[in-house]
C-alpha cells in the first residue's frame, strides 16, 4: 500500500552569513578568519573553535588547483535538470567545493567565479 | 562492573528488497535468531539498544514499533544513529552499558527499511550525509559522489585503476553466492563492472553497494554471565572509534579516512595487537574504492598499496587476512542500521568455525570489524578473540 506522502519544506537562517550568500549573488567568494587566533574557515563560521566570536570576512584567492572531481550522473532530487562536475579546489589554506566547467584532471589550474548562486571553477589547463 | 564483554548470540534477517515485510517483521527475524542462538528468552534481556537511520522508511521513529513487536516494551529507551555505522554505534552502547555495570545482558538491534522511498529521494537523503548547507545544497553531491571524490584522488596519486577497483566488487559477489542472507547472489566479472552505467564518475553501478532492507541483532553479556551461558563466547578485545568533519572539502586529504585510521589505532592499542595479527576482517566496502582504502587505513597495506592485496588474493579465503568472505556490503547488502551488527554476526560465525564453505582457517582466532559512517564522519573498529 502507499504511505502518506511527507512534504518537508525548510526555512534556514542566514543571520551572520549574509556576506557569504549575498556575496555569491555579486560574484564574491568569502570565508571567515578569527581575529584572535588567525584560524581561517571555509565553510565560513561566526564562532572560532578557540572560543572567540570576533571574526572577519575575507575574499578567497581566485586561482586554485583541482584536488579531485566527479561528474554526477545519478542525480538527487532537486538537481535533475543540471549537468555538473563536482570538484574540490585548493586555494591557499582553504579547500572548497565548486562545480567545474571544462575538462578537469587532478592538478588542473582553475579560476574561480560565481554564477550568482554557487562557486564555479573554470578549468584553465 | 565487568571488565570483559562477550558476544553470546547473533541473528541476521535476509537482506534485500524486502517488500514482504514492514520494519517490525524484519527486525523479528534477526531478534528471534539471536535469542535462539544464545539460548535466552526475552526475560533475560536487561537493556535493548536500537540502531536505525530511519529516514528512508515510513517509520521515522522506528524504535518503539520495533521494541513493541519484539516483546521488548520497557527495555528499549535508546535509539542510536551514526549513519552507515549505526549498527556499530548500537554495539558500542551495549558494550558501554555492560562495562559500566549498568546491565549484564544487552540486545543490540540494527534495522533499516531503505527501499520504501524511490532512488532520487534516497540519493537526496544520502547527499545530506555530509555538510548540507555548503556542499549538498549548492552542489548536488550524492553519497556516491563523496566516495567518487576519494576514488578519483586515489587514482591520481597512486595509480589505482577502475579495473583495480572492480576486483573488490568481483570478490564480494563471489562470496555472496554462498551466503543465503545476501541481497545480490550473482557472480560478476571485471568487465561487467566496467560496463555498468556511471553513477558518479569514476564510480559505476557495480562499484556501489545496493540499497537494501535488513536487520541484524547481537546479544552481548558480561564475563560472568557469558561464561555461564555459553562455551563459545566471542570476546570484544578492543574498541576504537573516531569521527571527522561534516564538510568533505575541509578535510585536506581524500585518499584515506583519518577517522578510520584513528579508530583502528585505538582498537589495536586496547587489544594489544598489531595489524599483522588480524586473521579475519570485515571491512566497510560500501564502494569498491572503500575496500582498498580500508586495507590501508587498517594497516594491512601501506598507503596507496591497498590494491596489491586484491591483485595478489591476500584477502581471499586462505589469504593472509581473509576479508568479507560473506559478500561484503557490496553483495550481502548495506541496510545502514544493520550493517555494523551484521558484521559482528559474520565474525561470530567465523570465530565459532560455523562459516561453512567460506570458513577461514584461524591460528590465533583474532578478527576485526571496520565500520564507517558517512564518508568517515563516524568510524568504529572492534577487535575480537575467542
Amino acid at each position: 500500500m502507499e504511505g502518506l506522502p511527507l512534504y518537508m519544506k525548510y526555512q534556514i537562517p542566514i543571520e551572520g552569513y549574509e556576506r557569504f550568500w549575498e556575496g555569491l549573488k555579486k560574484g564574491e567568494i568569502v570565508a571567515t578568519r578569527c581575529k584572535r587566533c588567525g584560524n581561517e574557515y571555509f565553510p565560513p563560521r561566526v564562532n572560532c573553535t578557540c572560543g572567540s566570536s570576533d571574526m572577519e570576512w575575507f575574499e578567497v584567492k581566485r586561482e586554485g588547483i583541482v584536488q579531485t572531481f566527479s561528474e554526477v550522473f545519478s542525480k538527487p532530487q532537486g538537481f535533475e535538470d543540471f549537468s555538473y562536475i563536482v570538484g574540490i579546489v585548493n586555494v591557499g589554506n582553504l579547500n572548497l567545493m565548486c562545480w567545474l566547467v571544462g575538462k578537469p584532471r587532478v592538478g588542473s589550474r582553475v579560476m574561480l567565479r560565481t554564477d550568482g548562486t554557487r562557486v564555479i571553477g573554470d578549468v584553465v589547463d | 562492573m565487568s571488565s570483559k564483554v562477550a558476544v553470546i548470540g547473533v541473528g541476521n534477517s535476509k537482506f534485500g528488497k524486502r517488500d514482504d515485510v514492514s520494519i517490525r517483521e524484519l527486525s523479528w527475524e534477526a531478534v528471534q535468531e539471536s535469542l535462539n542462538d544464545a539460548g535466552l528468552t526475552l526475560q533475560d534481556i536487561d537493556l535493548t539498544i536500537i540502531g536505525s537511520t530511519a529516514y528512508r522508511g515510513v517509520e521515522i521513529y522506528p524504535a518503539p514499533v520495533v521494541a513493541e513487536y519484539n516483546g521488548l516494551v520497557g527495555k528499549a529507551p535508546i535509539r542510536v544513529e551514526a549513519a552507515c555505522a549505526t549498527g556499530s554505534a548500537a554495539a558500542l552502547n551495549a558494550y558501554m552499558a555492560i562495562r559500566s555495570g549498568l546491565a549484564k545482558i544487552v540486545l543490540a538491534i540494527g534495522v533499516d527499511k531503505m527501499t520504501e522511498v524511490g532512488t532520487a529521494t534516497s540519493l537526496a537523503i544520502g547527499g545530506r550525509g555530509g555538510n548540507y548547507q555548503y556542499e549538498f545544497h549548492l552542489y548536488g553531491t550524492t553519497f556516491p559522489t563523496y566516495y567518487a571524490l576519494y576514488a578519483r584522488r586515489h587514482m591520481a596519486l597512486y595509480g589505482t585503476t577502475e579495473e583495480d577497483m572492480a576486483l573488490a566488487s568481483v570478490k564480494a559477489h563471489k562470496y555472496a553466492l554462498s551466503n543465503e542472507k545476501a541481497h545480490l547472489r550473482k557472480s560478476i566479472s571485471v568487465d561487467d563492472v566496467l560496463k555498468s552505467r556511471v553513477i558518479s564518475s569514476p564510480l559505476k553501478l557495480l562499484d556501489c553497494s545496493p540499497i537494501s532492507d535488513g536487520a541484524a541483532a547481537v546479544i552481548f553479556a558480561s564475563e560472568e554471565v557469558a561464561k555461564k551461558i555459553t562455551d563459545a563466547p566471542v570476546w570484544i578485545k578492543g574498541v576504537g572509534y573516531s569521527s571527522d568533519t561534516s564538510s568533505l572539502a575541509s578535510r585536506g586529504e581524500w585518499t584515506s579516512l583519518r577517522s578510520a585510521r584513528e579508530a583502528a589505532n585505538n582498537a589495536y592499542s586496547m587489544a594489544g595487537i598489531v595489524p599483522a595479527d588480524v586473521e579475519y576482517a570485515t571491512v566497510h566496502d560500501c564502494f569498491s574504492i572503500a575496500e582498498i582504502i580500508a586495507y590501508e587505513d587498517l594497516g594491512f597495506a601501506e598507503r596507496g598499496k591497498g590494491v596489491s592485496l586484491l591483485r595478489e588474493g591476500q584477502t581471499e579465503k586462505g589469504g593472509k587476512v581473509g576479508t568479507n568472505l560473506f559478500g561484503g556490503l557490496k553483495a550481502k547488502g548495506h541496510p545502514l542500521g544493520a550493517t555494523g551488527l551484521s558484521m559482528i554476526y559474520e565474525i561470530t560465525k567465523q570465530m565459532r568455525d560455523e562459516a561453512g564453505s567460506v570458513q577461514h582457517q584461524f591460528k590465533k582466532y583474532i578478527a576485526l570489524s571496520h565500520n564507517v559512517g558517512g564518508t568517515g564522519h563516524y568510524a568504529y573498529v572492534f577487535v575480537y578473540s575467542r
